[in-house]
């Protein structure tokens, strides 16, 4: 492992999470539920091709692991779950966010900014991949502004897995080796499986309101 | 292999229901398990005090059982026997009254056993990305329990319940990583550093301070959503009024609890390498705001069960306060506290269930008052259960709160003993006079017919209730070294 090699993927694995974050802000203003879906299949793919540089780089290959069960889980099964929900609850296609798309995007923009001012002072460690902090953190909280933003229980659902994915990138390159395997693996299936219980949820409250707008969830209060 | 056992067993027995299909199998096989699991919890409880403190560890350190843990473990096995007692007759009413079908009554007895057994996986695992990988197993266990009854607001308790603890779950597992990437420093050179508390907790005075900071801020975020601290507990009233009563039991008596301890050994962790205090104040803080909180929304609740959720939300303020405050006896009191309220609030939800069941409403203004006629067992058990939780004497949580009170005034800190003072009472009050109204307030003309008398029942109710008792009047020694040898962990003193 020679020196400028170590260079050359960390300014890959910065380039990688820099897409990631675009990925995140494209999905604040596409309005078509499906796209939406695929634009997170996409992030959770470069997720996976950092992971692999990650392994590679440093020959930690449980971290290949990760990258093979981020591939396998986020880029192909849950992405393919959540469209056959969509088309089984046939829901229409477009999204109403409560904020139009350019208050969005400056409120992002807000937010990425504030990411990278909290995670100043830790950028400092030199670790590979330490560029990637802010964006983890900016991928978290533009994750829950998306949450807050949208009506349908679904996109909410989205959101909590975008933000789950700068939490995959904390992880792989803030600690330099990923995290212990088991934990990886424990993360993984949690994810999985909230994702099937919001599934089920979802299919539930579908067919209790009618409808998937979560802001009709308004009864209980006090 | 002590510990292996009790994290097999519910999951063996879950297993199990996934399989059997008749009810009464399904219930002696809840009732079993856990009754076996409380012999084993016993058994952790005399194994720990007998090595005096030294923890009990399995597979290479992967399971760890100190006395804090094996406290928890005893909470958590007397719990959910007692809701597995209590489910027998309240699931045969329900079904009877056809507010649940079959498969739905299987559903829960598959989810409980579950849902404790990611329970005991939290207090048992030393690694804390399993420990955080088990409070996530046991929110989703829960949040189908919380939707088992498909009302639309059961639905929406639910979403609420699992939007919320998700978020609150990513930024713990934010904070967990936090804590790991702290030991990468100081460990380079090793291929990857262990993830261990016990190893943590080891080299916490050469751990990255600015991390350990962050760590503990998206960690306390984070698990106190999961434990209810205000300002994050608004999925918590809903939840707990939505599920069916034991569940709400198990949420209200001991889930809550798990979440305080997840963020203990945090909160252990960064004490040791920043010092208390940092940690310890944000304890307080939040403690004590979710206190004066919980006091306003008795006093104009409707609900019996909400009423009862913002109880819970008060105690587990004064505990978190408690071990904020970081005196000896405060400590001390804190952990007696948890396992009084885990006795008691579990009564409460038990009586509440039975109400509603009579009822078919849980709002005060509907059923009026008159309990005391209508239903003469369950008022008695809700009117010993309400002095018991307002923490009058001769009940324990008297006893801890007196216990907490004292220490906080003995270590100098009246106002923080003030504030708890002043919202004890203010709940006292609210509690009160709400269930004096409900028990002995006039009936209404429209009341329904009396209560048939049911044995089983009303011991299944009220056997938490006579261990209260036992246990509030008499104390074991070997008890108290327990808890003294968890305070010592808590506060660090050898």
């Amino acid at each position: 492992m020679n020196l400028p090699s170590i260079e050359i993927s960390s300014r890959l694995i910065t380039l990688l999470a820099t897409l990631m974050l675009m990925l995140q802000l494209l999905l604040v203003v596409q309005r078509m539920l499906i796209s939406n879906i695929r634009l997170f299949a996409l992030q959770s793919l470069l997720l996976a091709v950092i992971a692999a540089v990650v392994a590679y780089v440093y020959g930690a290959w449980h971290v290949l692991f990760v990258a093979v069960l981020t591939l396998l889980g986020k880029v192909i099964f849950l992405p393919w779950l959540l469209q056959r929900l969509v088309r089984r609850i046939k829901i229409e296609e477009e999204i109403h966010p409560f904020l139009g798309m350019p208050a969005s995007m400056l409120i992002c923009g807000a937010l990425t900014v504030l990411s990278y001012v909290v995670a100043r002072p830790f950028t400092s460690l030199a670790r590979l991949g330490n560029n990637t902090l802010p964006v983890a953190l900016a991928l978290l909280l533009t994750g829950l502004f998306l949450m807050i933003n949208r009506r349908k229980a679904i996109t909410q659902v989205l959101a909590l897995l975008t933000t789950e994915n700068g939490m995959m990138l904390a992880a792989i390159a803030l600690t330099t080796y990923g995290m212990p395997l088991v934990v990886e693996i424990g993360i993984f299936f949690d994810v999985v499986v909230a994702v099937m219980v919001l599934g089920i949820l979802v299919f539930r409250i579908r067919e209790s309101f009618d409808s998937m707008d979560v802001s009709k969830l308004n009864e209980l209060k006090g | 292999m002590l510990l292996t056992s009790i994290l097999l067993i519910p999951l063996v027995v879950a297993l199990l229901c996934l399989v059997a299909r008749q009810r009464i199998l399904l219930t002696a096989l809840n009732i079993s398990g856990f009754a076996i699991g409380l012999v084993l919890g016993l058994k952790l409880f005399r194994t720990v005090l007998a090595r005096e403190g030294a923890a009990v560890t399995e597979w290479g350190e992967f399971l760890r059982a100190d006395a804090l843990s094996a406290w928890m473990v005893l909470l958590i096995s007397v719990v959910s026997l007692a809701t597995a007692l209590y489910a027998v007759s309240y699931f045969r009413r329900d079904l009877a009254a056809g507010e649940v079908t079959a498969p739905r009554v299987r559903e829960f007895y598959v989810l409980t056993p579950l849902f404790a057994a990611g329970m005991l996986l939290v207090v048992l695992a030393n690694n804390l990305g399993v420990m955080w990988a088990a409070v996530e197993i046991t929110a989703l266990s829960s949040v189908l329990l919380v939707a088992l009854y498909n009302h639309t607001t059961s639905l929406e308790a639910a979403w609420k319940y699992i939007m919320l603890g998700s978020v609150g779950l990513v930024l713990a597992l934010f904070g967990t990583i936090f804590a790991y990437a702290a030991a990468v420093g100081p460990s380079a050179g090793m291929a990857l550093p262990s993830f261990n508390w016990s190893r943590l907790l080891e080299m916490a005075p050469q751990l990255d301070q600015k991390l350990v900071k962050l760590s503990f801020i998206f960690v306390l975020v984070g698990y106190g959503t999961k434990a209810g601290l205000a300002p994050m507990h608004t999925w918590l009233p809903d939840a707990h009024s939505e599920a069916p009563s034991p569940t709400s039991a198990m949420l209200s008596g001991v889930s809550l609890k798990i979440a305080v301890y997840a963020l203990l050994r945090f909160h252990i962790l960064s004490a040791a390498c920043l010092g208390g205090e940092f940690s310890q104040h944000l304890l307080l803080g939040f403690g004590l705001c979710s206190m004066a909180l919980a006091g306003p929304f008795i006093l104009t609740q409707k609900n019996l069960k909400r009423m009862l959720a913002y109880s819970s939300l008060e105690h587990v303020g004064l505990i978190c306060a408690a071990i904020g405050v970081n005196a000896p006896l405060t400590v001390l009191g804190a952990l007696l506290h948890m396992g009084y309220h885990a006795l008691t609030k579990p009564v409460l939800f038990f009586a509440a269930g039975n109400v509603q069941q009579h009822y078919h409403t849980l709002d005060f203004r509907r059923i009026g008052g008159g309990l005391a006629h209508s239903m003469p067992a369950t008022a008695l058990v809700l009117g010993v259960g309400a002095v018991a939780v307002s923490g009058l004497p001769p009940f324990g949580l008297f006893v801890s709160e007196l216990t907490i009170l004292a220490g906080g005034f003995a270590s100098g800190n009246a106002w923080v003993s003030g504030v708890m003072l002043a919202s004890l009472l203010l709940v006292f009050c609210g509690v009160l006079i709400k269930l004096a109204r409900l028990i002995l307030g006039p009936a209404r003309a429209a009341a329904p017919p009396r209560e048939p008398v049911a044995a089983g029942r009303t011991v299944a109710m009220s056997l938490p209730l006579a261990a209260l008792l036992l246990f509030s009047l008499w104390v074991p020694g070997s008890l108290l070294q327990l808890l003294e040898l968890a305070a010592n962990i808590i506060r660090r003193t050898p």
